[in-house]
């Protein structure tokens, strides 16, 4: 039953799809592009993303055009060059930027779970798991190119202040250009260990409440540990969140130390949601 | 063509669909009918991969599901209407899936057109009817032009005029050569659209042969009479393999003689009758007797049956 070749044509049916098509990565990939900008909680989400980021670069120059150089609780001096002052008030607001690219992580597999879509995804493709590398593959590109338009709009708008206090900075510089490279990828890689979230969760509700909660809350209930127990502070570098500032700014490990601990949270979150859509019934 | 061996599912301590085997053959239209809660739906996402069967297998076109290179173009599936995520336009839906398989644009257009969306195909998903879901659940189905489509309960929600169209394009697509599996409650359209008929009662096959085969099985045509002299005609025609039940006040309905015989007996015995009918066996009545003893689900009143096997 491979080849049927339609004996008659009524007036209800029209030509059939030549023989040909099959299943491919690229397709998947087209795949995944058109469900993710089909949705008008992708616009809204990646707009607020460059919002919050342009925004709170505007708010970050004033603040760091009248303290530069000045530590602001201490009235010390503050060994902060030019570039350190411009990587800042670029990527300040991408903390706000890591929570809702997280949401729309958890929400592109979620959300597939709570429509049903994810039974047309998975009949379309049996390997299920092409299905869940095309989209992080997906939201991981779309999301860093978010990232860098917001992090990029975010240097622009910050010169016109902090230019006023002689405070410059090119954005190709090394300096510059690296941090702020490193705070996208770390962006892009939230969203993908998101999707890994909700694939595991298989709930709106419960992914984004998991992912939140890793984001933020794990920080601050490991930091009170720490008070208490001495060893707990060890682990502090390893947290998902401090591991991804560290890729920018070293301070317990080396750059490249902290980025091989943020890519084994994202390969934890991702292997464990491979392995359970390969195994359960959808 | 599917071909099911000794495929099982267990959900727990819960036998959904116990070591059934069957065969869906190609250039007809095969209904699988079933109380709710008999199997079909699991053993339909069995046979398309989205649950792992726990024992057994099932393969189709020859192939197990997930071993196809291009699966929507061996096998198209209607599992449900609500297989679409809400916040995304019906195009845009279809769009979708035939990127996965390089399905040309034109070919959405195709199926948006065959299935009468045009109108709403922009609109998003989440506002459409019943009937409307299932008609993109049916274009969705019929994207890959595949050699064999599993539709469950497509109908549910349709217009009459719906309901006609679906029994004319299963009936065209399985004339065409295509290989066609189709669930319903709905009796009376089964019995108008399919060819073969398999029968699933808590996760068992029950029956599997034709529509004729399966109504000559289990149900008796009966003869209807009306006669003001119902005693006299029932005492005459009494004998052991005839059954007679009074209906109404004046009008029998016998089973085990046929309308001849009855006639002749009455005009010699001198009993006037006023209506004389035969009362031919509906796939409804077939499916009843079939299924008696395998309703999961049963209203209260036992005599009330019919209610609990139709509705949903």
């Amino acid at each position: 039953m491979s080849t049927v070749t339609p004996t008659q044509q009524s007036a209800a049916r029209t030509t059939f799809v030549s023989a040909g098509f099959g299943l491919s990565f690229i397709g998947l990939l087209k795949s995944e592009t058109i469900k993710l900008w089909s949705l008008r909680s992708t616009y809204w989400t990646y707009s607020l993303v460059i919002v919050a980021s342009i925004g709170i670069a505007v708010l970050m120059s004033f603040a760091l055009s009248a303290t530069a150089g000045f530590d602001p609780a201490t009235g010390a001096a503050m060994p902060m060059d030019d570039a350190q002052i411009f990587v800042i008030a670029s990527t300040s607001g991408l903390v706000l930027g890591q929570l809702i690219v997280a949401v729309l992580g958890v929400l592109s597999i979620s959300g597939e779970y709570s429509s049903g879509m994810i039974k047309s995804t998975l009949t379309a493709v049996p390997n299920r798991l092409a299905a869940l590398w095309a989209k992080v593959s997906v939201l991981f590109v779309f999301t860093f190119l978010i990232g860098l338009v917001s992090v990029v709009g975010s240097f622009l708008v910050a010169i016109p202040r902090l230019g006023a206090e002689d405070i410059t900075a090119s954005l190709f510089d090394v300096d510059v250009l690296l941090p702020l490279l490193g705070n996208v990828l770390f962006l892009a890689l939230i969203a993908v260990f998101a999707v890994g979230i909700g694939a595991i969760v298989r709930s709106s509700a419960g992914g984004i409440a998991t992912a939140l909660g890793i984001l933020l809350l794990l920080p601050t209930v490991v930091g009170l540990f720490s008070l208490a127990v001495e060893w707990v502070n060890d682990i502090v570098p390893l947290l998902f969140t401090v591991a991804g500032s560290e890729m920018v700014y070293p301070n317990t490990m080396e750059s490249w130390q902290a980025f091989l601990v943020v890519l084994a949270w994202v390969a934890v979150s991702l292997g464990v949601a491979a392995l359970l859509l390969k195994r359960r019934d959808a | 063509m599917i071909q099911a061996q000794s495929l099982t599912k267990h959900y727990g301590s819960k036998t959904a669909v116990d070591a059934v085997d069957f065969t869906v053959q190609p250039g007809k239209v095969t209904g699988f009918l079933g109380p709710n809660g008999a199997g079909k739906s699991t053993t339909m996402r069995m046979i398309v991969g989205l649950d792992r069967p726990s024992a057994g297998t099932v393969i189709v076109n020859g192939k197990p599901y997930h071993e196809h290179k291009a699966p929507l173009r061996e096998v198209g599936v209607l599992l449900d209407a609500k297989a679409v995520h809400t916040g995304r336009s019906a195009y845009n839906h279809l769009r979708a899936m035939a990127a996965t398989h390089n399905i040309p644009t034109s070919r959405v257009n195709e199926v948006i057109n065959l299935t009468g969306l045009e109108s709403v195909a922009r609109k998003r998903v989440g506002g459409f009817s019943l009937g409307m879901g299932q008609r993109l659940g049916i274009a969705a189905a019929l994207l890959g032009d595949p050699a064999t489509l599993i539709l469950d309960e497509p109908v549910n929600g349709l217009d009459p005029e719906g309901v006609q169209w679906v029994r004319k394009l299963t009936r065209q697509l399985a004339a065409e050569g295509r290989t066609v599996l189709l669930s319903s409650h709905l009796m009376s359209e089964m019995a108008l659209t399919a060819d073969h008929i398999i029968v699933l009662g808590r996760g068992r096959v029950i029956a599997d042969a034709s529509v004729a085969d399966i109504i000559s099985s289990a149900a008796q045509n009966t003869v209807r009479v009306r006669t003001p002299h119902t005693a006299a005609l029932a005492t005459l025609l009494a004998q052991p393999d005839v059954t007679i039940i009074n209906i109404e006040q004046d009008v029998l309905e016998i089973s085990g003689l046929t309308v001849n015989e009855i006639g002749d007996r009455a005009a010699a015995a001198q009993i006037s009758l006023h209506e004389l009918s035969a009362v031919s066996a509906s796939l409804e009545d077939a499916y009843m007797k079939l299924t008696q003893n395998e309703v999961e689900y049963r209203t209260g009143d036992a005599s009330s049956h019919t209610e609990a096997e139709v509705s949903r």
